[in-house]
């Protein structure tokens, strides 16, 4: 029963070609009420009143809901909850919800909600970090402006720079980027049969939403039900709630039906952001290209709420290497609260910025050693048997060198040549990323839990929390499950992301699904393995030793003709066959003061090779080619793969050049300008299977690797192409034309 | 007030009462209960709510439901049923080219729009064609090739 490593179609996809597959906005409930959320018109202020009188006359209104009508814990987030569904008294950020109306019509919500006079107070705001970190700033949370602060110290930095023989010191600046998934938030809720508040709505969390939900309301657990919608692309802006506690709200005290729809404006101005990071990294390397220190500082700004603020200032410092081995390492990072949209996670934590920063820093050294960018790379690429800067001693499934191997093969059988004298104001460059990324959550447990049943019907189930949005995990746990359990994809029945019926696997996030939900998917088989053997074993009168499994059979080690499939041996027990299984990756927590621990179970890695044309009379780049080579483990969906990393290649280069989020100014897709059609490049993927052995039948994960190697690729291509390198993001027409400007002086001046 | 219109939804003529200043969108969602088409943005940039007028692909969220009154109206619910997909459909599960899924009904719109009058694109075209649908899962690439495959089928 091939399953694993065989294209087979998505089992998601013939609901999404019908148009079938109920998103947020499609989901119907009897006649609901609709919601609509008041924001905040300040980046900080106290609010003195909210009049809600006039709003309440409104034809069609039910009800509107302000802070006192919350009747739990007034206060969300993963980590620290600092950030109120409805602000008491203050608002921290333009965007922060005030009141909620519940009306009969959309009209009538809307007109309410514009009728709902907020008085406020302003307060001093910040809106830098640096600022925002100064003795005398305006405190934006009780317990000051500093988030987190981490550090990573292994080696001797100072004895480090000393044997260098180059050192290259730059800041690299990154800015607001917009998850833009083509689904505005959107849901219902309404009371189920059981007097439950349920939830439907897009997210990458059901058990985590659940928990939110029920400590907001006051209820226990059991008393909320979340499931999971059709949902439009989550890329990490759906791991924070977003509309669910709205609808948890109204739904409790109207004990009726209740819906919301986001617009694109709303879900533009007020979900989370990726977090700009300012990064000052200074590197050391000896005449052979050899790496000795780096010393490096980050400063992110995660806004008003610390949402995903600490996991991405750990997860920057960790991976402030890059995939190389460095003896001597100082790594600082800090994430300061400032009055600016709130910044949450964004598909890589961190490591997209911090990519680009290693990897201009590679290229520095390469132009100052004169070696070769991929050379150099692989002079210092981890390999078995290398400590990181953490000190987690790697031993398996380290691609890193290969997916830079076959970069080196692909661009030595294509030269690229660089000048077209038809259009000398052309300039053609190459450049290359590379990457590493610790699969699941940084340095504490993420386990997750699967079920498998086979009932006497002979119906087999998988019961899985995990929430697919899109990427295709719902088909790679069948996959897995098929293959493992010889039982052919369409006879297994997948229930999934509904917290009612299935178990916690956590977050859709970190590349962890495959890993962590898979290997959990294959200890729940292992289990009811061992189960149909127990079961098997009285009906046959054979003892469980000489019995075993295979392809869907219970089998005789030592007769031949003796063998039971496994529905029927659910059958003649009259019994529900029933394997749990659980899986929680080998980490170690980092140590407080040094950061030294092992946080990841396993990484992946990848390279990218970026070909660009950059027009130095408009600024224009045009990415023409991105060769990426991952070492994803195992391909067990192959197409999925691929999809990944086309998908992140397409939005790496938004990120490299053209996306910027502009608080309080755009919010439509006319300002906020994302890849088209037309602007993508050829994508080449190659895959490196380094077979990792904790992995299920050897796979890592893909999703973030394949954003995270292609903005470094192609900045770094555009220094090779114009002669002056870019140092903050994105490379807009404006920095390009800049950067053009500055060489041509550089050059009038020798 | 609201006023009747007459037009044919996916080849069957359909008469339905509707307020003047409704979209075609708003009309095909929530008074015929067709929500294959979507709503991304609202104000005609990201091509989700594409349907065919008369045979011309048009972004639902930017046509007043008046103006469709007498004419034909195509959505993804007249593409294929569950067990007589339309090529396209096949073609866009058996290449990879859903994701999430939410872009994709108006994607296939825009490729049969294309199809319909040039059966044999070439990539460009193909980019262009659906350049007006903006999907952030797949970058594409595989949603051009089930579109190229279904050129190759034609010509055997």
């Amino acid at each position: 029963m091939k399953q694993v490593g065989v294209e087979i179609p998505k089992v998601d996809g013939l609901e999404k070609v019908l148009g079938q597959a109920t998103f947020g906005a499609d989901l119907s409930a009897d006649s609901p009420l609709q919601l609509r959320v008041v924001r905040s018109t300040r980046p900080h202020a106290k609010i003195v009143s909210i009049e809600t009188r006039e709003a309440g006359k409104v034809d069609g209104v039910e009800r509107v809901f302000t802070a006192k009508d919350i009747p739990g814990r007034n206060s969300i987030g993963t980590i620290t909850k600092d950030q109120p569904v409805l602000a008491p008294d203050r608002v921290r950020s333009i965007g922060d919800p005030v009141a909620l109306v519940a009306a009969r019509t959309i009209g009538a919500a809307e007109e309410a909600a514009k009728k709902i006079a907020v008085l406020y107070e302003d307060l001093p705001s910040v809106s830098h970090p640096e600022e925002a970190l100064k003795p005398h700033a305006p405190l934006i949370h009780q317990n000051g402006n500093l988030l987190i602060e981490f550090h990573i110290i292994k080696g001797d930095v100072h004895a480090g720079f000393k044997e260098a023989d180059v050192t290259v010191e730059e800041t690299y600046e990154t800015t607001w980027v917009d998850h833009a998934y083509m689904e505005p938030d959107a849901g219902i809720s309404y009371l189920d049969e059981k007097g439950r508040v349920t939830v439907v709505c897009p997210t990458q969390n059901v058990h985590y939403d659940q928990k939110e939900v029920a400590a907001f309301l006051a209820l226990p657990l059991e008393g909320v039900r979340i499931i999971q919608s059709a949902t439009g692309g989550g890329f990490g802006g759906r791991l924070d709630i977003t509309v669910q506690c709205f609808l948890a709200l109204a739904a409790f005290h109207l004990k009726r039906p209740v819906r919301i729809v986001y617009s694109r404006e709303e879900v533009f101005q007020v979900t989370s952001k990726r977090h700009p990071l300012k990064i000052r990294y200074r590197s050391g390397a000896k005449k052979d290209g050899k790496l000795t220190a780096i010393e490096v500082e980050i400063l992110g700004d995660t806004g008003a709420y610390a949402s995903y603020g600490a996991t991405v200032g750990i997860r920057s410092a960790v991976h402030a290497t890059g995939p190389y081995e460095i003896p001597n390492v100082k790594v600082r990072s800090r994430m300061a609260y400032t009055n600016n949209p709130w910044s949450g996670a964004m598909r890589g934590f961190g490591v997209p910025q911090m990519a680009f920063a290693h990897e201009s820093q590679m290229e520095l050294l390469a132009q100052a050693l004169g070696m070769d960018p991929i050379e150099i790379r692989l002079k210092n690429a981890l390999t078995a048997g290398s400590e990181t800067a953490t000190g987690q001693t790697l031993v398996a499934s380290i691609g890193i060198g290969q997916t830079l191997r076959k970069v080196k093969e692909w661009e030595d059988r294509h030269p690229i040549v660089k000048i077209d004298p038809e259009r000398p104001y052309m300039k053609k460059g190459i450049g290359i990323g590379s990457m590493w990324y610790g699969i699941g959550n940084t340095g504490v447990a993420n386990p997750s839990t699967a079920q498998m049943e086979i009932d006497p019907n002979g119906e087999v189930r998988l019961f899985s929390g995990a929430a697919d949005i899109g990427q295709g995990s719902d088909t790679v746990f069948l996959q897995i499950a098929s293959e493992s359990l010889g039982i052919p994809l369409r006879e297994i029945r997948l229930i999934r992301a509904d917290t009612a019926l299935t178990t916690d696997a956590g977050a859709t996030s970190a590349s962890r699904q495959t890993y962590i939900s898979g290997n959990a998917i294959l200890n729940a088989i292992k289990n009811i393995k061992q189960e149909a053997i127990k079961e098997a074993s009285q009906l046959l009168g054979v003892d469980e030793k000489g019995l075993f499994y295979e392809e869907g059979k219970v089998k005789s080690r030592t007769c031949l003709t003796t063998s039971l499939p496994v529905w029927e041996v659910a059958k003649r027990s009259g019994k529900i066959l029933r394997g749990e299984g659980i899986f929680d990756p080998e980490t170690t927590k980092l140590d407080p003061k040094t950061g030294q621990g092992a946080p990841y179970a396993t990484y992946a890695f990848a390279t990218h090779l970026a070909e660009v044309e950059v027009d130095t009379e408009t600024g224009k780049v045009k990415v023409i080619r991105v060769v990426a080579s991952h070492d994803v483990g195992r391909a067990i969906h192959p197409k999925n793969v691929m999809g990944q990393i086309t998908g992140g290649v397409a939005m790496g280069m938004g990120f490299a050049l053209m996306e910027e989020y502009v608080p309080g100014g755009m919010a439509s897709f006319v300002n906020y300008l994302i890849p088209t059609s037309k602007d993508i490049p050829e994508v080449i993927p190659i895959l490196v299977e380094e077979h990792e052995p904790s992995g299920p039948f050897g796979a890592k994960g893909v999703g973030e690797p394949a954003l995270i190697p292609c903005a470094p690729a192609i900045l770094n291509a555009i220094a090779d192409a114009i002669g002056e390198r870019i140092y903050q993001l994105p490379a807009n027409l404006e920095r390009v034309l800049e950067a053009v400007r500055k060489k041509k002086a550089v050059i009038s001046d020798q | 007030m609201e006023i009747t219109i007459k037009f044919t939804i996916n080849g069957k003529m359909v008469k339905v009462e509707v307020p003047p200043h409704w979209t075609l969108l708003r009309l095909l969602r929530e008074r015929l209960g067709l929500t294959g088409t979507k709503e991304g943005c609202g104000i005609g940039e990201c091509g989700a709510c594409t349907v065919l007028l008369d045979g011309m692909p048009v972004n639902a969220c930017l046509v007043l439901a008046p103006k469709v009154d007498g004419r034909s109206v195509f959505t993804v619910e007249g593409l294929g049923s569950r067990d007589a997909l339309h090529p396209l459909q096949k073609s866009y599960i058996e290449h990879g080219a859903v994701q999430c899924g939410f872009c994709t009904p108006g994607m296939l719109i825009s490729s049969k729009a294309l199809l319909d009058k040039n059966p044999h694109p070439t990539q460009d075209e193909i980019k262009e064609a659906i350049s007006g649908n903006l999907c952030r899962c797949t970058g594409y690439q595989q949603i051009i090739e089930a579109i190229e495959a279904i050129d190759k089928d034609v010509r055997g």
